[in-house]
């Protein structure tokens, strides 16, 4: 009697497993079907709020759904019309651009318009957006002249303008205005725009969000609206031709690598380590792309005190740090050495013909001129790193010009989990310190609280940090080293303050000549070079690995393949016979 | 004639008493081989001091073979081959077994003396103070060590490595003081206590003199134990990557071979310092368990039962 009724049990907890598997699948984003694309991210996105989005992970899926007017020519890295049907028409009288826009569409159908374009510019001038208020800030007024034309207007000439304000995303009003509208009547506007849950962000971009399962997946349907469908932008044809994509979240590239080894993903949206590529080529599912970046790691220094204030200890920290050991040996030679604040891949804006402080020199040539360049400058030693006959020996106790001996001081850097590059750098230059006598030592920090410390209360010697995404437009010069932003919270973190360095940058800003312009900013990297508030030490190539299996097409530009050209272009494998 | 008559003369109760221990402890295999493989990294840590006096290249941290910059697997120039950077990987294992006996043995220490204190003060004392410090204990022991640690990294920073240490001790010693209040409990019912107390001996000298002797055995057995737990907890915040970055650790050398994309690429980094933090926290452990025959009869009893049973 009994066994039946068990075999029953059985059976009905067999039949609602498989329910309970059946929903769960039907829940998914459905069958990994051939014209998926499956892309890893390293994390989560973080909201798929535009204005709240700061992570890179929320940003990468955003700029599948928001576009801009304007983006850059893989090519030449130009500007060209995104949204815009053509270069922007300026007028010189009124100080004024006029746009024309394509006939684009949001992801509901509707009509994207001028007014769509003016109240995106309005939305961030009267919250003051985070990010992207400092691009519009000098926009003056702009006005719809007709569905289909935009204009301007300018308070000053502002170069920034076209290479940095017209490639900012472009929001729906249908959607915004009501939040809009809701985030002014608080007490906190600009914080109840930034909290404003966006469930389903309607964009005019290839693709929109269909579900995002957090902690699971984010899938994208294709926008069948999309404006660029088979237009010829820039000498490209564009798609999507991908009817889906599929975001997969992997907390480490170890996991990540597997996965597109057993071609379980088609592309880790993630610059990869140098250890993973004799692994990644030997896969025959893989391919592994190198595209050079715009991007600065850098040693800084708190030039508000000493030693720090004096170009001469900076100088000779310079030569002790031997830029291509960490090219070679911590970056495995991925990455270019840097002699100026502007990487020297940006070949418009980067100045040649900079100093090169100790380049080719052997260990023992970079202590002995390190130890002239500071014994000339006053600075003393108990025992020299230089003995009386010119050997190098371990040095002690070294004196400052004032006589007072130098304090211990760090070297902050984030944490080796964070970035081992850096982490293992801040190691090595400290040791190189020490053959001076400098009592430096390296202390890792959590990113957060190391930015805290560094650029908002000012409580640092030196730190290594870096710039993954510098914007092609050298603007940021004026932002890292004008005194106007030694303040807390602001971006000139070391405290650099030159009189002519702001001049030069303030008359950088204004100039709408690119020559003029161009000489303004070689000029100040000449400063910057000679003074060192920042020692620039590399550039990173970005590296990364795609699947070979289902998808190919894949658009290399500056900072690597993962672009909307790429997202635009890529094509599904024929599927085998 | 009178060299005989010294190897014959008695030995003194507490040699004896020792060579009783140590041949009941040598008599068990599972410590016998703790005890080899202890002597084993102990003669690691020691030779550690050797290679980079053989060539700058070794030196485990700022040594880079010239020649080599990349990850390169053993070589006769590299028993182990070399790190990403080009230092040496043996000269690293060598100076992180002398790291993990720095950790282990001082964390251990540290937690020993505060818990067999604090132990026996709540055992002596009794009433209030016992209450207070065992909810005090209580309330550590719950504590995520590790975890706690982890956040104040993250506020205040990379721990130095002797930072790490006083943190692993203080959180480390509730179990131990539970394990001494217990026997201190019992020792102060003791006639022998009673006379001390009768004969005029002022609390101090009766913690110390009379019960510590007592309680001691039993805090180095708990010492074996919090070496292993010591040394996992440093390697774990190192493979975090939240341990000292000056120092070459077994758990730093795991985290530069994963951060740096080695892991499934270079088995001859990852392996080495693995299996040594495995090793020699087996091997404390092992030693542990053959002390605790020693200490307690009642083990060895059971053992022989169970013997004699077969």
């Amino acid at each position: 009697m009994l066994l039946p009724v068990i075999r029953h049990g059985k059976m009905l907890t067999g039949f609602l497993l498989s329910c309970l598997l059946a929903a769960l699948i039907s829940c998914g984003p459905g069958k990994h079907d051939s014209q998926m694309l499956r892309i890893g991210l390293m994390e989560e996105p973080r909201t798929t709020n535009v204005w709240l989005a700061s992570d890179a992970n929320s940003r990468k899926v955003l700029s599948l759904i928001y576009q801009p007017l304007y983006t850059y020519d893989p090519d030449t890295l130009d500007l060209a019309p995104w949204l815009a049907a053509s270069m922007p028409e300026y007028d010189p009288a009124t100080e004024s651009y006029t746009i024309r826009l394509r006939h684009a569409k949001w992801s509901d159908g509707t009509p994207l318009t001028a007014h769509d374009v003016v109240f995106t510019v309005d939305l961030i001038r009267q919250f003051q957006v985070p990010r992207y208020y400092a691009q519009w800030q000098f926009v003056e007024k702009t006005v719809a002249v007709d569905d289909q034309t935009v204009r301007f207007f300018l308070s000053q000439p502002r170069a920034i303008f076209l290479t940095k304000t017209l490639v900012s995303f472009i929001v729906p009003k249908s959607q915004w205005a009501p939040i809009a509208q809701q985030a002014g009547s608080t007490k906190k506007p600009l914080v109840a725009l930034m909290n404003a849950k966006i469930p389903k962000p309607l964009g005019s971009g290839p693709y929109m969000l269909e579900q995002w399962r957090q902690g699971a997946f984010l899938h994208m349907k294709k926008n069948p609206h999309f404006f660029g469908k088979n237009l010829v932008i820039c000498n490209r044809r564009l798609g999507p031709h991908a009817d889906a994509i599929l975001f997969k979240m992997y907390s480490t590239a170890d996991v990540a690598i597997l996965a597109l080894k057993k071609d379980a993903v088609d592309f880790f949206w993630w610059s990869i380590q140098p250890g993973y590529i004799d692994g990644l080529e030997k896969n025959r599912n893989t391919k592994i792309f190198l595209s050079d970046r715009s991007a600065l790691y850098y040693m800084g220094f708190n030039v508000r005190h000493a030693p720090f204030s004096d170009p001469d200890f900076r100088r000779a920290a310079t030569i002790l740090i031997d830029k291509d050991f960490i090219i070679e040996r911590v970056l495995q030679g991925y990455a270019a050495s840097m002699d100026s604040i502007v990487p020297s891949e940006n070949i418009f804006w980067h100045a040649a013909d900079l100093p090169q402080y100790g380049h080719g020199l052997s260990r023992e040539e970079r202590i002995q001129m390190a130890f002239r360049l500071l014994s000339d400058a006053g600075y003393t030693w108990d025992r020299p790193p230089v003995n009386a006959a010119g050997k190098v020996v371990s040095p002690s106790g070294i004196i400052l010009p004032s006589g007072r001996p130098m304090d211990a001081f760090t070297i902050l850097t984030p944490p080796a989990d964070y970035d081992p590059a850096r982490a293992t750098c801040g190691v090595i230059i400290q040791e190189w310190l020490k053959d001076l006598g400098i009592p430096a030592s390296t202390r890792p920090m959590s990113f957060g609280a190391l930015l805290q410390r560094i650029k908002d209360r000012q409580d640092f010697d030196t730190f290594i940090l870096g710039y993954g995404q510098l914007s092609l437009d050298p603007d940021y010069l004026n932002n890292f080293f004008h005194s106007a932003n030694d303040r807390p919270g602001g971006w000139n973190m070391s405290g650099y303050r030159n009189p002519e360095f702001d001049r030069l940058a303030d008359a950088s800003v204004q100039a709408m000549e690119p020559a003029r312009r161009q000489e303004l900013v070689w000029e100040m990297q000449r400063i910057l070079m000679a003074d060192l508030p920042y020692i620039p030490l590399y550039n990173p190539v970005a590296i990364e690995a795609v699947g070979t299996q289902r998808f190919e097409g894949w658009e290399q530009m500056i900072d690597g393949i993962g672009n909307i050209w790429s997202i635009c272009r890529v094509k599904p494998l024929a599927a085998p016979m | 004639m009178q060299n005989m008559t010294a190897k014959q003369a008695p030995r003194s109760y507490k040699v004896q008493r020792f060579l009783d221990g140590w041949s009941l402890f040598y008599e068990n295999l599972i410590g016998k081989i703790g005890l080899y493989l202890l002597i084993l990294f102990g003669l690691m840590a020691i030779v550690s001091y050797i290679p980079p006096h053989v060539d700058p290249m070794y030196h485990p941290m700022t040594g880079v073979d010239p020649d080599i910059s990349y990850a390169s697997p053993p070589s006769a120039r590299h028993w182990l081959g070399t790190d990403n950077i080009g230092r040496d990987i043996l000269s690293q294992l060598l100076t992180g077994a002398r790291v993990a006996f720095l950790v282990g043995i001082t964390a251990a220490f540290i937690s020993i003396v505060i818990g067999t204190l604090l132990g026996m003060v709540a055992g002596y004392g009794g009433k209030i103070l016992d209450a207070l410090l065992m909810r005090l204990a209580d309330m550590v022991m719950v504590m995520p060590s590790l975890l706690v640690i982890l956040l104040l990294s993250v506020l205040f920073g990379q721990l130095s490595i002797w930072t790490i240490v006083i943190l692993i001790a203080l959180f480390r010693w509730p179990a131990v003081a539970r394990v001494i209040r217990s026997q201190t409990l019992t020792l102060k019912q003791r006639p022998f206590i009673d006379m001390a107390r009768v004969a005029g001996a002022s609390h101090l000298r009766i913690l110390f003199r009379h019960i510590l002797p007592n309680v001691l055995p039993m805090a180095l057995l708990y010492m074996t134990f919090r070496i292993t737990s010591a040394i996992i907890v440093e390697a774990a915040l190192s493979f975090l990557g939240f341990g000292d970055p000056n120092t070459v650790s077994w758990g730093m050398m795991l985290q530069w071979v994963w951060k740096t994309g080695h892991m499934f690429q270079a088995p001859y980094w990852l392996l080495p310092p693995g299996i040594c933090i495995s090793l020699m926290t087996l091997s404390f452990y092992m030693m542990g368990r053959a002390m605790e025959e020693v200490l307690d009869p009642r083990l060895r009893k059971i053992r022989k039962t169970d013997h004699a049973a077969t």
